[in-house]
């Protein structure tokens, strides 16, 4: 009986996904070590083109990663998809909070220097060593660099609808879950979005 | 995963959107297979740690009372508000270029929830979504919570 209470108190103070016999939970680490394989990186441009510094995204993702492990990694492997990208749109905008707090704090700072976090990255840093296609890479480069400064310069909310859609290949329903809002809310912040890049970047692309 | 043909896009309404649209897609599809090796290692040790540290369980001291939450929150957004509007006048007076954008700013302080790290905070913010994720998994599972 003092091993049930034993047993017993050290459940409660488990914070963790609920325990099962232990082969059913390496089976539901593995699961989950697969689908944030499968999504990491993915995750990582999409914070970076919100972010810009790529440690911000990496620190970012390893957030969310360890959010939706702790916290959501006994949901039916279904939803770690849009709860994911939930945590990690969420984690995008409280760092972007921090960062305006911070800027906000820095002007009534007399002589304080620009964050430098505010200095643009130059995202050819991020393209992969010269290779014998590295005319091609540096194009898309180019290409993606001005999508990305396109997107930047959108609503939050529209750049969220619209790299979840196409970037991501999400469905209405997916992103809206994502994105908390309705599904007409995704439909309007999307075909805005298309709009906006159309116009900046139509004549660029054509 | 992400199969979603190229020839699909979501809401192509015209030929120029289309092509904006699969363009879009293809670049950041490279853009991710490009990325560099220090970036994909060190992506792979961000998730090693994130499953090696939800597998470990927090010790007490580290769980914070709700109303402790609270109140920081409530804290943290006096302040950025505080901070927003009385600043020194000539660094943020909004002119009509820039009004959009600080007003989007504006949004995105007074609604600063620092330090919203756990799935308490995500409740309460999120009452919409849970609905949605309590309905898709009600058939499978009634234990999840």
């Amino acid at each position: 009986m003092s091993g049930f209470a034993t047993l017993s108190h050290a459940w409660m103070a488990w914070d963790g996904p609920a325990p099962a016999p232990g082969d059913a939970v390496l089976d539901r680490t593995r699961e989950l070590d697969k689908f944030l394989a499968e999504v990491e990186r993915r995750a990582f441009r999409i914070a970076q083109v919100s972010l810009r510094d790529p440690d911000d995204a990496l620190d970012v993702v390893q957030d969310s990663m360890l959010k939706l492990a702790r916290n959501y990694g006994e949901r039916p492997s279904a939803e770690w998809r849009p709860l994911f990208y939930r945590i990690l749109e969420n984690s995008i905008r409280d760092l972007q909070r921090r960062r305006m707090v911070r800027k906000r704090l820095m002007v009534w700072m007399p002589g304080a220097k620009e964050d430098p976090e505010d200095e643009a990255q130059d995202p050819l840093d991020n393209v992969a060593a010269a290779g014998p296609d590295a005319p091609e890479l540096l194009m898309q480069a180019e290409a993606m660099r001005q999508l990305e400064i396109s997107l930047r310069a959108l609503p939050a909310r529209q750049r969220e609808a619209f790299m979840l859609r196409n970037f991501e290949g999400m469905d209405v329903a997916e992103t809206a879950a994502a994105m908390g809002c309705s599904e007409g809310s995704v439909k309007t912040h999307y075909s805005r979005a298309v709009h906006t890049l159309r116009t900046q970047l139509g004549e660029v692309w054509r | 995963m992400n199969e979603r043909p190229l020839g699909n896009p979501p809401y192509a309404a015209d030929a120029a959107a289309e092509v904006l649209e699969q363009h879009g897609r293809r670049l950041f599809d490279a853009s991710v297979e490009n990325l560099d090796m220090r970036i994909r290692s060190r992506l792979n040790q961000a998730r090693q740690s994130a499953l090696e540290a939800a597998a470990a369980p927090r010790p007490r001291w580290l769980r914070v009372p709700l109303w402790t939450r609270a109140a920081g929150f409530t804290t943290a957004g006096a302040l950025a508000l505080a901070l927003w509007i009385g600043g020194p006048q000539g660094q943020h007076a909004a002119s009509l270029a820039d009004g959009a954008s600080n007003l989007e700013d504006l949004e995105m302080v007074a609604s600063a929830d620092e330090n919203s790290a756990d799935a308490i905070e995500m409740l309460q913010d999120d009452i919409e979504f849970y609905d949605w994720a309590a309905g898709k998994s009600a058939p499978e599972s009634g234990n999840v919570g």
